[in-house]
């Protein structure tokens, strides 16, 4: 890894930094991508089911197979990735601090740099939530659908977003039981879709329901499940025990903004896209000149939207190097903010098209051109 | 514009102006204290929590540094809080027959100081200090180094003040000092006047701004101190670990020139020390670069490998923080204590650069004193700025 000829540095192999790693290659910039997995592709490979949206953002297909040509084509505009590298600081002199796979310290200096961390899942605190068996739904879903592992023979799925339900389809899918999906809140938080997919293989979904305890000596043996009042206050009498070996928790996402933070970059505070985000003009480009930011850091969605604003801000950042004239940047800008448009729309899309346009409204003129 | 009155007003809310604040409540005195920002949340909250004696140059430093000592053991049950206090002891570790002639000396000085210090050998020393490499041919060890943490010290002075009836304000910012005839009357706040008869200037190392606003020509510099913070882990270490080099740093920076130019001019030492919680802290640097408090590659690097060149098993532990804070420099390395010359109710107590926590108990108990007009400490001429007002 040499620094010296890199104009972009994108923090993430994910979905967003591919995406951006790949627009900004194509464009003429020279683009090295940072990932600490020893797996590029971030969430993607253990996506095994078909995307939605339009033909225009590839539903359909599957997300590893996405991943597959994501990487193909990143590879073939010339973008390196390095894997196993652990970018632990951004300088306010923007270096950036890499510690690589075989324990090297590199302070590189690029010209841009693209944040696409990605988001954490978020945990659940009750009694016994330590015990070996609990377990985040994303953990659940690398172990049945990355490495072949099913758990537990019976699973209880804690939320009911996108993530719980179709976690739940996937354990199905490997031959497990889902004994139930407890909503703490009186809806389905997640597409209708994907609940009445699992709702037809019999997965009971309590609504109004939480996980009140889970039980067991060395491991997780089974749960106590109670019912909530419209104040989300336990109704005694309600509880029920169930038998589980694993719990897998699905309850939000938490964007992961540490390195934005350390750039000395603008927050804003947005619950329903995830927390504490740092704010972006219409170009990804946060309040620290030259940091740009892509995907879930921005706010949690979808890693359809998360691969639009990639490469919205591998445009950008190369239109910013002098890459691609103006005018030639702004044609290439409007697609992709169309089909993001696109992509923000409906029920649950326009919710978030409008908090994110709050992000970019605070975001705005920080940079006068 | 409100106006209210005072008999002392402290300006700073640092482990000096809360001890201070402190040590008048015994006395009767109620002062006001004005802090900018929040209490701690300057020097004192951006420091390690060695209270060290070996560190001090024998002779007046080090006799304050003795009798603070002996004010810790029961402060914690004084201020109704537990301060982390422990004696756990403290040792130097020594690389070269050149820092053994050093330290020799020192040690043979400070001895004479009534140090309780010995310097023990190579194996000696890692019986003692297993967790100390093979290339460490000798280290001193003294009973009497301790640990606090400074957080909770400086809390404590200030929740303790408060109960005596100190007035202790945060989000106040002195913007103005009020004078008449060469006589102190009080401040001018964002919030307002406040009037006392005595302004004592505890703001550390933004005590030469409120020299300036008394006309005063303050010799404190802001010196940078860089500190790492690893991951928690099982007790690796005994007590308070420096090296020589830390001692050579913190009175010739020099000195270390020839074995690593790049620590020499980022003043690193290692100054170790496992916190309750398992973290350990290492530091440090000591660098002039203004009020910027930013943490940088280079000192991390150069500090970790000093570091790791006296404590071996340190390479295999994860750094999960730095920080940075600004300790307030003297050119004598002794803080600037008591009256000033010309201006009368005006009264000095910084300048203490990183020896604010362990001498802490002994400036809010001198400084109380003279203010409160029980008794002063003859030991303050020799404190006071005059002192490099003359060497002019």
């Amino acid at each position: 890894m040499t620094q010296s000829d890199t104009d972009i540095i994108v923090i993430g192999a994910g979905p967003a930094g591919l995406s951006a790693a790949a627009e900004a290659a194509r464009l003429g910039a020279a683009v090295l991508v940072l990932d600490e997995n020893d797996r590029p592709g971030g969430q993607l490979f253990k996506q095994i089911h078909k995307f939605f949206g339009s033909k225009d953002h590839r539903a359909g297909v599957r997300g590893y197979a996405i991943g597959d040509s994501l990487l193909a084509e990143t590879a073939r505009l010339g973008a390196r990735i390095e894997l196993g590298a652990v970018v632990y600081a951004i300088y306010p002199d923007r270096r950036v601090a890499v510690i690589t796979a075989d324990q090297r310290r590199l302070l590189l200096n690029p010209k841009k740099i693209i944040l696409a961390t990605g988001a954490s899942e978020n945990a659940l605190a009750f009694p016994g939530c330590t015990l070996p068996g609990v377990m985040s739904a994303g953990a659940v879903q690398t172990m049945v659908n990355l490495h072949r592992v099913l758990p537990a023979d019976k699973t209880l799925m804690v939320g009911s977003g996108n993530v719980g339900l179709i976690v739940s389809y996937q354990i199905r899918q490997a031959g497990g039981k889902v004994a139930a999906l407890v909503e703490a809140a009186p809806v389905i938080g997640g597409y209708g879709v994907h609940a009445a997919k699992i709702s037809r293989l019999g997965v009971p979904i309590l609504t109004g329901h939480t996980v009140k305890c889970v039980h067991g000596t060395d491991r997780v043996e089974g749960a106590t499940l109670v019912a909530l009042d419209d104040k989300f206050r336990a109704v005694p009498g309600s509880e029920r025990d169930i038998e589980i070996g694993c719990v897998a928790i699905a309850v939000g996402l938490t964007p992961l903004a540490e390195l934005a933070l350390m750039c000395g970059c603008k927050f804003t505070y947005i619950p329903k896209l995830g927390g504490h985000l740092p704010v972006h003009d219409d170009n990804m480009e946060t309040t620290a000149a030259g940091i740009y930011v892509a995907g879930d850091i921005t706010g949690v969605e979808e890693a359809s939207s998360a691969m639009e604003e990639g490469r919205l801000a591998g445009i950008a950042a190369a239109e910013a190097l002098g890459r691609v004239a103006p005018s030639e940047a702004a044609v290439l800008k409007q697609a992709v903010w169309a089909r993001l448009n696109a992509l923000r729309t409906g029920r649950f899309g326009q919710a978030r098209r409008d908090a994110k346009e709050r992000i970019t409204a605070e975001g705005r003129g920080a940079h006068v051109v | 514009m409100s106006e209210r009155t005072a008999d002392v007003i402290i300006i700073g809310g640092g482990v000096i102006g809360a001890s201070i604040a402190y040590y008048l409540t015994k006395l009767g005195v109620k002062p006001v204290l004005l802090e900018r920002g929040d209490i701690c949340a300057g020097t004192s909250g951006a420091c390690d929590k060695a209270i060290s004696m070996q560190s001090k140059n024998p002779g007046l430093h080090l006799d304050l540094a003795l009798e603070s000592s002996a004010m810790f053991p029961g402060l914690g049950e004084e201020l109704g809080a537990d301060l982390d206090y422990h004696r756990y002891g403290g040792m130097i570790a020594i690389e070269n027959e050149r820092q053994m002639a050093i330290m020799e000396k020192f040690v043979e000085r400070q001895k004479n100081h009534g140090l309780p210090v010995e310097i023990l050998s190579g194996d000696e020393a890692r019986k003692r200090q297993p967790a100390f490499a093979p290339s460490v041919i000798a280290a001193t060890y003294s009973p009497a180094d301790a640990e606090v943490s400074p957080l909770k010290l400086t809390f404590a002075f200030a929740r303790a003040a408060r109960r005596g009836g100190a007035d202790i304000r945060t989000g106040a910012e002195v913007r103005g000092l009020l004078t008449n005839a060469g006589r102190v009357e009080g401040v001018v706040t964002q919030a307002g006047e406040v009037r006392a008869g005595v302004v004592v200037n505890a703001a550390g190392v933004f005590a030469p701004a409120v020299g300036r606003m008394a006309g005063l020509e303050l010799p404190i510099k802001p010196r940078r101190g860089q500190i790492i913070v690893t991951e928690p882990m099982p007790p690796m270490v005994h007590g308070e670990i420096w090296s020589a080099r830390y001692i050579v740093a913190k009175y010739n920076p020099e000195m270390i020139r020839s074995e690593d130019p790049e620590a020499a001019d980022l003043g690193v030492g290692l100054a170790a020390g496992q916190t309750a919680e398992g973290t350990l802290l290492i530091g440090g640097t000591r660098e002039f670069v203004g009020y910027d408090t930013a943490v940088t590659p280079e000192a991390t690097a150069a500090v970790l490998r000093h570091a790791v060149s006296i404590l071996p098993f340190l390479a295999k532990v994860h750094v999960i923080r730095t920080f940075a804070g600004l300790r307030p420099y003297t050119p004598d390395g002794m803080p600037i204590l008591g009256p000033v010359d010309g201006l009368e109710g005006f009264v000095m107590a910084a300048g203490h650069e990183g020896d604010g926590i362990a001498l802490a108990p002994i400036t809010g108990k001198m400084l109380a004193a003279y203010i409160a007009g029980a008794e002063t400490d003859k030991r303050l001429r020799d404190l006071a700025l005059s002192r490099f007002q003359q060497a002019k």
